[in-house]
């Protein structure tokens, strides 16, 4: 919890709720908010991938920051449902014969989404049900499973075959539409991400703020007292399997926009163990920890592309090495802080909050 | 949203009936039976060992007994869980204290109040109407009823680990309470406590018994003999897991099997703090 800035106190218990507590944290939002609505215009198109793709990170990781930060459930497979809402929503766009209305309403996307948030959802359930019997490490090995049945195995060797297809979905122009819009442009996947990271955040962060979201935290503190207090940890820990799956859905079907097409690869182990880092680097446990870290990672790829794509002239060898390169700078940057910040970015931008806060009499 | 504990005096309110448990062949309860009131203090007292915890645990359902029954207000609860125990009005608190020990105190006692919360995920999500309105008045009740009662005002947004002991015991009263219960399980809510936080705290366990709002019956786990008999309406003495008496508390402290189980610990039976 934070400190209030010095001076300003509460009369009623409501605004001891709500979250915008005063009037410059409101400034603060409207801020944020135009400034997410301008940013295509303030910078060159390169960092609109850039910008999308942390978004990407940001609607994968919070589920995985449900599980492991709030819920104390940890989870090495979240790469699982991203795939399966990236699929479902693919597939749904191309294969269902929609009526014209919906075609033209461009209702068929948005469905999809749902859908591959629901589906998602359902799988993460499956898996998450061990969760009434294991903890700690056997649940680990559970979720692993989840990674390797459902990518190498269910979506590889059938899945991705259906319709006689070689290795991935393609979407054709014009097929991913949002109401009026058509999706084709970088500008308006940036959009549609920032619009997903906030509709998504005020969604979590209700959850968190209410009595789901006590109940996850409890469950991870000490389970047997919560379940003393009347918490069932058992539905509990479902409903956290099934917000964390429908989220990575979300996110999977999102991403099918970017890419304009559906393939394994981009599902892989690495990235639900990257995803994982993603918090540890950001701070477990907290909102901001995730949008923290996913935004270190990636604009960390991004700043060793171009500082290594330049020198691949005069050492060809860096091209090839380059996704090594990437993903060990990556396994650094994990130790770095687990040894040196292990309550990651999130943590020194709560000191720095209070600092100014609490100044001029921050003692 | 208050539950009205009116519950008839001298109807029998929890119901334990020969109950066996053992832990790898080693016996902890060996047909245990005794029944609670309604309304009373009731205290179960022992040498260490002897298998209170065992019985607190068997009653709020962390443990299964090998055999017998336990029936709570009419009900037969042997076979629920924990948690469907605590929406019957069964709370407890633990000998060894089991806190959320990194949240504050307030949002402790906020999941004592997790049975009377009930909005669904998706309206959480929105955090409109009911669910706002209900927190509202989750915290009300926590800040007029409990956080007043218990006096802990000054800390209710500190960091629950962070506190000394005696506040931690109070806070886990708190919370306990915030059930709004019909049964509270105390397991030794005095250890460890110096001479005026006693003091406190047997007031506290007074007023949650007497005063008219609370009502609420208990049943105390303690070794001061001090306050288990200022305080008790009855007590059972368990010995190596066996009862091996019952009564009011002045025929306890003279029964003689008493005095033999407590043979050795003789002075800690008449030693009291106050
Ligand atoms: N979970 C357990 N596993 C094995 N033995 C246990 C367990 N819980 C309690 N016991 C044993 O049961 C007996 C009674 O313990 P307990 O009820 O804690 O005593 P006390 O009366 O001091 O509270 C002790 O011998 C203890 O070792
Ligand atoms: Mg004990």
């Amino acid at each position: 919890m934070g400190y209030l800035p010095c001076g300003i106190y509460h009369e009623y218990y409501k605004q001891d709720h709500a979250w915008w507590q005063t009037r410059f944290v409101y400034v603060k939002m409207v801020l944020l908010v135009l400034v997410l609505i301008l940013f295509p215009y303030l910078v060159s198109p390169m960092w609109l991938s850039v910008a999308y793709t942390i978004s990407y990170y940001i609607l994968a990781c919070m589920g995985v920051q449900l599980l492991i930060g709030y819920c104390g459930q940890i989870t090495l497979g979240h790469a699982a449902f991203v795939a399966v809402g990236a699929y479902t929503s693919a597939m749904m766009v191309l294969f269902i014969p929609w009526p014209k209305l919906i075609v033209d309403w461009g209702l068929a996307y948005p469905i999809s989404m749902i859908a591959a948030g629901i589906a998602a959802g359902m799988w993460s359930v499956l898996f998450g049900l061990p969760s009434a019997r294991v903890k700690g490490f056997y649940l680990i090995m559970t979720t692993m499973a989840a990674q390797w049945i459902t990518v190498p195995f269910i979506i590889t060797q059938y899945v991705s075959r259906i319709g006689g297809r070689g290795h991935y979905f393609s979407l054709p122009p014009g097929t991913v539409k949002l109401g009026p819009w058509v999706i084709d442009s970088d500008v308006k996947v940036y959009y549609l991400s920032a619009a997903l990271v906030v509709l998504l955040t005020l969604v979590m962060a209700n959850l968190l703020r209410s009595k789901v979201g006590r109940a996850w935290i409890a469950i991870r503190d000490n389970d047997i007292a919560a379940e003393t207090l009347g918490v069932n940890i058992v539905w509990y820990k479902l409903v956290a399997f099934f917000v964390a799956g429908f989220f990575a859905g979300i996110a999977g079907s999102f991403y099918v926009t970017a890419l304009y097409f559906v393939s394994p690869e981009h599902y892989e182990w690495f990235f639900s163990l990257m995803w994982v880092g993603v918090i540890l680097i950001g701070g477990v446990g907290s909102l901001h920890g995730t949008i923290f870290g996913s935004m270190f990672v990636v604009l960390v790829f991004k700043f060793l592309e171009m500082t290594i794509i330049p020198m691949t002239d005069m050492f060809p060898w860096f091209a090839m090495k380059l996704i090594y390169i990437k993903e060990s700078a990556f396994g650094l940057a994990v130790v770095l802080f687990l040894l040196y910040e292990p309550n990651g970015l999130s943590y020194r931008y709560w000191q720095l909050k209070n600092y100014f806060n609490l100044w001029p009499f921050s003692y | 949203m208050t539950r009205n504990n009116e519950t008839p005096a001298d109807t029998p309110l929890l119901k334990v009936e020969d109950i066996h448990i053992s832990f790898g062949g080693v016996a902890a309860l060996t047909g245990v039976t005794f029944e609670v009131k309604g309304g009373e203090i009731f205290s179960l007292i022992g040498p260490n060992g002897s298998g209170k915890t065992v019985m607190m645990n068997c009653i709020n359902g962390l443990y299964r007994p090998q055999k017998g029954n336990i029936s709570f207000d009419g009900k037969l609860i042997s076979g629920l869980s924990p948690h469907q125990r605590a929406e019957m009005g069964i709370s407890r608190t633990f000998q060894k204290i089991e806190l959320f020990s990194g949240m504050t105190v307030l949002d402790n006692i906020r999941l004592g109040r997790h049975i009377h919360l009930k909005s669904g995920i998706l309206s959480s999500c929105l955090y409109v109407g009911k669910t706002a309105r209900e927190e509202i008045e989750s915290r009300k009740f926590i800040e007029e009823e409990i956080i007043d009662l218990l006096e802990i005002e000054h800390i209710r947004n500190h960091v629950t680990g962070m506190l000394p002991y005696g506040m931690q015991k109070r806070v886990e009263l708190a919370r306990a309470l915030a059930l709004n219960p019909k049964i509270l399980l105390l397991d030794e809510p005095l250890a460890g406590l110096n001479l005026e936080e006693v003091e406190d705290m047997a007031r506290f366990i007074l007023d949650i018994n007497e005063e008219k709002r609370w009502r609420v019956t208990c049943v105390l786990v303690e070794h001061d003999m001090g306050v288990v008999m200022d305080l008790s309406d009855r007590v059972m003495v368990l010995n190596f897991g066996e009862k091996i008496a019952e009564g009011i508390p002045h025929e306890i402290q003279d029964h003689p099997d008493v005095i033999k189980a407590y043979l050795g610990e003789v002075e800690e039976l008449y030693v009291t703090r106050r």
